[in-house]
């Protein structure tokens, strides 16, 4: 028995312990409150949602406001779908290319310069991006990449946090590997990616889940470079329903949950990795 | 010891081959435009007019040395805009950070005293709002503080009370001297934001070694002793990265602002970035929108300086 003096029944449970989970409780249904209010209000009729005084559950669930967005001929969600499916998963991809080439390159040769070049890659996490978006558009401009997906995946290639994870990680791939890969004639990047890579499937999942949470929800720079309606991506596709185009709560809502499906799903489904990864990189 | 040096060659080839693209690209996306952003402070410089000379600087993009600094501290429209924004951005991080702390900190101890899989089910619900998009975020809120029929107003209502008349769009509606529209998106962005220092608190907490709080128990130490005197000091570091990147993140703030309020009422919630941008790319003003955003940049840089001054840590564990 522990000598605590708040513990008052034999169960093993203190009334510090009720408290705790109480506030752990509250802190529970302030956190998903919001979730649940954009589900229910996206089930009520246009009416309904603006009705005071305002019901929490919708009297008569209703699907109309996916069908009203999903048959808007001004706003082609499947298009905006494909656009943002697209420049995520090329940006994955290209990400995890790279990250993992470079990073095998940092960790395991050695060549002039790589100290100042390892530093000039760590220099530029340090550079906001607000610091440099203007040159970024006006670079964009030149090359005729603005209004483009391209203009999307372009700027962002090579990821110098990317890279330092996979140094990190790769360093703790024992050499022999490497050595007896040189034995058996394989070429440099055949060792790449034939030996290399197949280790690196946890930091690639966990660069990759992140890279592509990060693309999927980015919304300033889709903003600055896409100017034609068919090329948007998804969050832009959020803010039709809400102020240009005259107010309409309840199509709000459901455009809302529309998007933040998949992000919740990939969620779900990862949830394990991507809080060690936040908490073990800082990644945001 | 010839092949020794044919394989060196080998290497270096292959490791020049991969490098110098990725440097040339550095060069052109990262270098290049931080040396572009901060020339640009010093011209007049609109994309609308051609120009003359390298990047059109010059000719009817003119070279105007610091003017663009020194309206700053002008009596212009944009200059009083430019100085509201940077009040703004300010009033928001300096609010944002300590309130993120004083609900992260406790919350990640209390956490982290739960039985395992308790521990594991609340970091991963805590951690949800700060995956989803912030645009859904703010349109989500916005829809929670809508004046009428708005879940925060009903709730108010439910309780006897009388909720004021708007929470977003109202100039008089101001509480201890902080407009109620920067308290909205203080607590939007706070809903959005705390998971993610929530799960850093709470590593930091698992790697505190279980016999120094041991030996502060042997001590005799109670409860708020051994946080002030054992943990706290242990989280130093943890303080520190956690204190950057959320002074970082808020200095940057955008999104909630342009979609839950647009800046308003009356640029009550105008934020630094969104004036950058605006300027930029609404106004096509670009050399001024350049020279805030160096001030933004040189912003940023101080308060990181100066937290490592004062949070730096020399002891280990």
């Amino acid at each position: 028995m522990s000598p605590s003096t708040t513990r008052i029944v034999p169960f093993g449970i203190s009334l510090g312990m009720i408290a705790r989970y109480a506030v752990l409780l509250i802190g529970l249904s302030v956190t998903l409150l919001p979730f649940v209010y954009v589900l229910v209000s996206s089930l009520k009729t246009p009416a309904e949602i603006i009705r005071v005084p305002p019901s929490f559950f919708p009297k008569d669930a209703t699907l109309q406001n996916y069908l009203t967005i999903f048959a808007d001929p001004r706003v082609p969600v499947a298009t905006f779908f494909a656009n943002s499916t697209l420049v995520a998963v090329g940006r994955v991809l290209i990400t995890l290319f790279t990250s993992s080439l470079a990073g095998y390159i940092f960790a395991r040769y050695e060549f002039s310069g790589k100290n100042l070049m390892f530093g000039v890659l760590m220099a530029q996490i340090m550079i906001p991006f607000q610091m440099i978006m203007i040159p970024l558009y006006l670079i964009l401009v030149q090359l005729q990449l603005i209004d483009t997906l391209w203009g999307l995946i372009l700027p962002a290639m090579i990821d110098a946090f990317g890279i330092f994870l996979m140094r990190q990680f790769i360093e703790g791939i024992p050499r022999e590997l490497i050595d007896a890969g040189r034995m058996d004639g394989a070429s440099e990047f055949q060792i790449y990616a034939r030996l290399i890579l197949p280790q690196l499937r946890a930091p690639l999942a966990s660069l990759g889940i992140f890279t592509f949470m990060a693309t999927w929800n980015d919304y300033l720079w889709p903003l600055i470079v896409i100017t034609t309606h068919e090329k948007r991506t998804l969050p832009l596709l959020l803010t039709w329903y809400s102020n240009a185009h005259g107010s309409r709560p309840a199509l709000t809502m459901a455009a809302s949950v529309i998007v933040l499906l998949p992000i919740v799903l990939i969620y779900i489904l990862f949830q394990r990795q991507i809080v060690a990864n936040a908490a073990t990189t800082g990644f945001k | 010891m010839g092949q020794r040096g044919q394989l060196q060659r080998t290497q270096q080839r292959f490791a020049y081959s991969i490098m110098t693209p990725i440097m040339l690209y550095l060069m052109l996306f990262s270098l290049i435009p931080m040396i572009w952003a901060v020339v640009l402070g010093f011209f007049d410089y609109s994309p609308v007019r051609l120009g003359s000379g390298l990047f059109g600087l010059g000719g009817d993009n003119p070279f105007v040395a610091l003017d663009n600094y020194i309206a700053m501290f002008g009596d212009t429209q944009a200059a009083h805009l430019f100085r509201t924004s940077l009040r703004n951005t300010f009033l928001f991080s300096f609010l944002v950070l300590p309130l993120n702390l004083a609900i992260t900190l406790p919350l990640a101890i209390i956490i982290e005293r739960s039985h395992a899989r308790a521990k594991g089910f609340f970091r991963a619900v805590y951690f949800l709002p700060t995956v989803t998009s912030a645009v859904a975020v703010a349109l989500i809120w916005g829809a929670i503080y809508s004046p009428q029929a708005g879940l925060l107003s009903s709730i108010i209502r439910s309780v006897g009370m009388t909720p004021p008349k708007a929470w977003l769009t109202d100039p008089q509606a101001i509480f201890m001297g902080i407009p109620i529209a920067m308290i909205a998106l203080i607590v939007a962005h706070l809903w959005q934001d705390f998971g993610y220092n929530l799960v850093i608190f709470i590593a930091a907490l698992q790697g505190i070694p279980a016999n120094l709080r041991e030996a502060a128990m042997v001590d005799g130490a109670n409860e708020s002793q051994m946080f002030w005197l054992v943990t706290l000091p242990l989280l130093r570091p943890t303080m520190l990265f956690v204190c950057v990147m959320t002074l970082l993140s808020s200095l940057q703030m955008f999104i909630l602002a342009q979609v839950m309020t647009a800046g308003g009422p009356r640029e009550q919630t105008t934020t630094i970035l969104m004036s950058i941008y605006q300027n930029a790319f609404r106004f096509q003003n670009m050399g001024w929108a350049a020279a805030m955003s160096f001030v933004l940049f040189l912003i940023i840089f101080t308060f990181t300086m100066i937290q490592f001054r004062v949070l730096k840590t020399d002891w280990e564990y």
